[in-house]
Formats: C-alpha cells, sequence, structure tokens
C-alpha cells in the first residue's frame, strides 16, 4: 500500500468530495493557499468559486457555511486553528448547533467546521488549544479526532457527506505523519472507534497525537505490561461499547487527550465506563488532560500538556505496581 | 414601479393582518397561552409588510425580532395558523411546538432565525452566497434592528457581501431603541446608512411608517441584487409602541419612555396612514377598509382557535429533531 502525509490525505478526501458532488465547496482565510496545506491546490482544479478566500472575518466564514448548508450545499469551512472556533462561537455552539432542532426539523445543515488543534509547537494560549471537551458538550455537533492519514481521510469523505455539522479536528503535529492510504475510494463512519494495539492489562483511550504518545509507552513497557490503546476518532458519536468491551477484559482504564482535564474529555468517558461497567474495574481510572492553566508559549508548554512519563504514572497508579525505568 | 390597486390592496391588507396578528399574540400572553415571551411589532408592520410582500417565493427572508417577524412572515405567504400555534407550544406549530418563537417555512424561502441578535448577518450571507452561487437569481433580504447594528457580526457580514457582490438587500428597523438603549447613546450618527459607507454600497433611509416607500426602497435594492449588482441596505425610520416585550418596563435606560415621543409616533400610525391615503386616492371605500378589517380579525380568530385547540407535542420528538438520519 502507498504512504503518504495526514495532510495529503485529507486534501485527497476534500478532492475527491468536490469532484463527486459540486455543491461541496471549501470557504475560509487563506483556503485557496492552505495554511497548513490542507486546503492547497483545490483552487487550480475546482477554481475559486468553490475555493474561496475571505476576508479575516471567522463569525462570517461560519455564517457562510450555516446559511449555504440550509440553502442546498455542503460547505467545509476552515478555521485554520481550532482556538479560532471560539471567536464564531454564536455562529457555531449556538446557531449552527441548535437551528434544526429549533426549528423542528424542518432544515437540514450538511456542513464540515475544519481547524487545526493541539499543542507541541509551542504557539501559546491562542494557538495550542484543543477544544474537543467544547464541542463534545454542545448537542448538535459532530466531533472527529483523526490520528492517522487513513482515519483522517476516512471520516472527512464521511464528515462532507454526513447531513449535519460535523466539527473536525486535525492536529497540527500530526501533519507530516506518513501512513497507510489504499488508492481506493473508502470512508471511516463516525462513531466507530479503532483498536490501535491490542492488549490485554491496561485500556488507554486516547485522541489525536496522544494516541501516538500511547502507542510509544505501550511499545515500551510491552514486556511488562499489555497496553490496550483505542482511539475513538469520533467523540460525538462516540463508540463507548468498544471502550466499555476493552475495559471488562483489562478492569483498567487511563484516558488521555490534549484538552483541558477539568470537565474534559476524560472525565466525560471515565463517567461513562463508570456507568456502564463499575464492577468491571480493579483500580480508579485515571484522566491525563492540559493541566487547568493555559497553554503556554516556548519550552514551558510540556508542564501543562500530558507527557509519556504522565502515561507511564498513570499506568503505574491503575496496575498498583512501578513499571521498568 | 407604480403599484396596480390590488396591489395596494394587498399590501394595506398585510398591514391589518400584522396588526390583528400581534395583537391576538399579546393578548394571548397575558391569558398564559403564548408559551414563551414576545416582542410586539406593533407600529413596525410597514417594514416587514412593504419589505416581503411582493418578493419571490423562493427569495430567502431573515424575519425581525419584532413580532418575532409576524408581518415578514405572513407577507411572504406564512401561515398565521402555524405562527401562532408555534407561539402556544402546539404540534401544528411550523417548528412542531419546540421553536416557540421560531418559525419556518422552507418552500417560502423562510429558513428561521436565531433568538441572538446579531445573528441575522452571517446567516443571510450564507444564503446570499448560495443564492449567488446557484444563478437562480434568487435575493435575500435581512431584517435587522438599530441594536443589531452595533454588533460585529455586522461589520464582517456587509463586508464580505460587499466584496463578493451578493444578492443581499439589508433592512434594518430603526426604532430608536435596542431594549432600553436608546440609539443616540448606542451609535454617534441618526442614520444607520451611515454604515453603508465603508462598504460601498447603496444606501437609502426612509419612512418606516410608509408602507409604500418601505416597498419601492427595498424592491429598487432587490432589483440591484437580481441583477448581480450587489447587496444595498435599506434604513426604515420606525417606532415600536410596546415595551421590548411584554411585561418589562417600557423605559429608555432606567425611566419611561417620554409620553409625547409614543404619541408623536402613534399619530403616523402606519396602518391608518395607509388607509387614509388609499381613500383619499379613491382605491378604497371606507366600505372596503370596514370589510378588510373584518376579514383580518375573523382569520386571526380562526388562527388562534385552532393554535389553543391543537394538541401539544409529545416529547419523545425532541431526541429525533438533532440530527437529520
Amino acid at each position: 500500500m502507498r504512504e503518504i502525509r495526514y495532510l495529503d490525505a485529507m486534501n485527497e478526501a476534500l478532492a475527491e468530495e468536490m469532484a463527486r458532488d459540486e455543491r461541496v465547496f471549501v470557504i475560509g482565510e487563506d483556503v485557496q493557499a492552505g495554511t497548513f496545506g490542507v486546503t492547497s491546490r483545490l483552487v487550480q482544479h475546482f477554481g475559486p468559486d468553490r475555493v474561496i478566500d475571505t476576508p479575516l472575518s471567522e463569525t462570517a466564514v461560519a455564517g457562510s457555511c450555516l446559511g449555504a448548508a440550509m440553502a442546498g450545499y455542503r460547505p467545509v469551512g476552515d478555521f485554520m486553528f481550532a482556538d479560532f472556533i471560539y471567536i464564531a462561537a454564536n455562529e457555531i455552539m449556538i446557531n449552527t448547533a441548535k437551528w434544526r432542532f429549533a426549528h423542528g426539523g424542518r432544515v437540514t445543515l450538511p456542513l464540515v467546521y475544519l481547524a487545526a488543534m493541539g499543542g507541541g509547537a509551542r504557539n501559546g494560549p491562542e494557538h495550542s488549544q484543543s477544544p474537543e471537551a467544547t464541542i463534545m458538550h454542545t448537542p448538535g455537533l459532530k466531533l472527529a479526532v483523526p490520528s492517522t492519514p487513513y482515519d483522517a481521510k476516512g471520516l472527512l469523505k464521511s464528515a462532507i457527506r454526513d447531513d449535519n455539522p460535523v466539527v473536525f479536528f486535525y492536529h497540527k503535529r500530526l501533519l507530516g505523519l506518513r501512513g497507510d492510504v489504499p488508492q481506493e475510494e473508502y470512508t471511516i463512519p463516525l462513531g466507530v472507534a479503532d483498536v490501535k494495539r491490542a492488549g490485554d492489562d491496561v485500556t488507554v483511550v486516547a485522541t489525536g497525537q496522544m494516541v501516538h504518545q500511547a502507542l510509544a509507552v505501550a511499545a515500551e513497557i510491552e514486556n511488562a505490561v499489555s497496553l490496550e490503546v483505542i482511539d475513538p476518532r469520533s467523540l460525538e458519536p462516540l463508540d463507548i461499547e468498544t471502550i466499555v468491551a476493552s475495559v471488562k477484559k483489562t478492569g483498567r482504564l487511563v484516558v488521555m487527550d490534549e484538552d483541558t482535564r477539568r470537565c474534559g474529555v476524560g472525565a466525560e468517558i471515565v463517567m461513562q465506563v463508570i456507568e456502564h461497567c463499575f464492577d468491571s474495574l480493579d483500580a480508579p481510572p485515571q484522566r491525563l488532560g492540559a493541566a487547568n492553566l493555559p497553554i503556554p508559549g516556548g519550552y514551558t508548554e510540556r508542564h501543562v500538556l500530558p507527557q509519556p512519563p504522565d502515561l507511564r504514572a498513570a499506568i503505574e497508579a491503575v496496575i498498583g505496581q512501578p513499571l521498568p525505568a | 414601479m407604480s403599484l396596480t390597486n390590488e396591489q395596494l390592496t394587498t399590501l394595506y391588507t398585510n398591514l391589518v393582518r400584522a396588526r390583528r396578528m400581534d395583537e391576538k399574540l399579546v393578548q394571548g400572553l397575558a391569558d398564559g397561552k403564548t408559551v414563551s415571551f414576545f416582542h410586539s411589532g406593533q407600529g413596525e408592520e410597514a417594514v416587514g409588510v412593504g419589505g416581503c410582500t411582493f418578493l419571490r417565493p423562493d427569495d430567502y427572508v431573515y424575519y425581525h425580532h419584532r413580532g418575532h417577524g409576524l408581518a415578514h412572515i405572513i407577507s411572504k405567504g406564512g401561515s398565521p395558523k402555524e405562527f401562532i400555534a408555534e407561539h402556544y407550544g402546539k404540534a401544528t406549530g411550523s417548528c412542531g411546538g419546540i421553536g416557540a418563537i421560531h418559525s419556518v417555512d422552507p418552500a417560502l424561502g423562510i429558513l428561521g432565525f436565531s433568538g441572538t441578535i446579531g445573528s441575522a448577518f452571517p446567516v443571510s450571507l450564507g444564503w446570499g452566497l448560495a443564492a449567488k452561487k446557484n444563478g437562480r437569481q434568487q435575493v435575500t433580504v435581512c431584517f435587522f434592528g438599530d441594536g443589531a447594528s452595533n454588533r460585529g457580526t455586522l461589520h464582517e457580514a456587509m463586508n464580505m457581501a460587499a466584496v463578493m457582490k451578493l444578492p443581499i438587500v439589508w433592512v434594518c428597523h430603526n426604532n430608536l431603541y435596542a431594549q432600553y438603549m436608546p440609539l443616540r447613546d448606542a451609535f454617534p450618527s441618526e442614520d444607520i446608512t451611515s454604515l453603508a459607507v465603508p462598504f460601498r454600497m447603496p444606501a437609502e433611509s426612509v419612512d418606516g411608517q410608509d408602507v409604500v416607500a418601505v416597498h419601492e426602497a427595498v424592491q429598487t435594492a432587490v432589483a440591484r441584487a437580481r441583477a448581480g449588482e450587489g447587496p444595498s441596505l435599506v434604513e426604515c425610520k420606525t417606532y415600536r409602541y410596546r415595551a421590548h416585550a411584554e411585561g418589562v418596563p417600557d423605559i429608555a435606560h432606567y425611566e419611561p419612555r417620554p409620553e409625547s415621543e409614543i404619541e408623536a409616533w402613534k399619530k403616523r400610525d402606519p396602518v391608518i396612514l395607509f388607509g387614509q391615503r388609499l381613500m383619499e386616492d379613491g382605491v378604497l371605500t371606507r366600505g372596503d377598509l370596514d370589510r378588510i378589517e373584518a376579514e383580518a380579525a375573523s382569520e386571526m380568530d380562526a388562527a388562534e382557535r385552532f393554535a389553543a385547540d391543537s394538541p401539544s407535542p409529545d416529547a419523545a420528538i425532541l431526541e429525533h429533531m438533532l440530527y437529520s438520519d
């Protein structure tokens, strides 16, 4: 199978879906050039009417998508950084999320909001967030968070074909990651988790870049502890069944994501596991996320965002013994 | 674009219908039948009636929160029965009784509105973008208030619409107050049209109590938009007779609005003014006005009874409203 980069996988998904359905268009700031490369070269194929560069106006980008979606198009709005969704919070969290519901289900909103999340680039508090929990907390928005090129392409194609609003957070530190992506057409449904590594002793649920940290730690300690690494791939809908099945096998759970730990993705997933299979738990679950602080710029970032040693410590806590050095 | 006697009669009929309908909703609130709040539009009917009566059925209208858009909606062909039933929280309402203040009628280009002021601009931008893309010469008419003109969303959307030459007519109900805030303390000009200057679009300020003046200004802008010449702004100077919402004090800042101001505006009532003019011009007789009045009263009585007699929605529908399957 061929290997391509995560960003190229997303670019392929956009190009294929734009070719497949002329109602699909891309709109946002500098999407013709593509700030992260995800939307690059589309304008040469599809023209400026379908790859629309906008003024610096996030609420106008979101409103354009929302309005055009209910008027028969399938827009993909790009917000550059996930942090910037807060600028258009009224348009996204109130209007996009609630419009269909508030109007008795009589409008459909087939749209995608794309944005790059995640730290690790030392970009500071306004360019490093992963507002997964914010979206997950808002009824009416679906949320995809791919960790591999294969998942990024398949999920993005599904998101574009979905008749509902899908927020699609790709990770800025994974853009250059290479991985197997078949030439042939495929999609990955939202709401289906992927077991990235099978194991028996501890279930680790991780998203985005944290999936790769978990896989690295799993490899380091494989002779001592067998980790099962699960990537939910979408947080709404959330495939809790796959997670619960794993916890019933391992009896131990660690959740790791980059959003703020307080009221975060880990809090939600741990609680859902408790509701489903409390009796299967052999140790209190652990959650890893960003400390309850803004994400600092520069090299202090690593003290706020979860790191591999934090995962090792969480694993030690759930197994009740130290890991080999 | 002089109007035929039949068209003039239609405008007058819609004014009377809107007034009677607004009175029903005010009374409905007093009687405990109108389930949510109500922001009466009495005094401002000529804006919605003049702006919407002669639009194309497929033109998009972002209705205004005064009267929750009743004047705009019934002038576009919408159903008073569904509107009142929605406000009564009934299953026969246009949003199935769960939208309350919202109305929707996709076949008439009425795709809904948001309860957050200033949402009008970005969403209308999206409708305008869709209309430009589909090439069907549809126009979007976006109604907003002087209060909404203080929102930053206006800048983003009006700017982008102007740059992209979108077929949008921005129509301001300038009623001099944003809830309790007088325009004189919220905006450094008496004229909302001054906002059109940086966006290089035509703007016209008209007497919002004169339904024909509103009609002509909006239709001039509509023709321009339909011809691909881009957006325009129409300001309608008007006034609300009642408090911002039923049950709240009728004040400017913290003191009562001046009686003299209210009385002066009531002397220029849009329904009475137009009826007198039609009699003076020999278009309608006193008997015609009485007949129109009686028919409107009868229509709204029947709509109110329909709403009152309709069943409440089953809460089980809520789960199915969020997403399109």
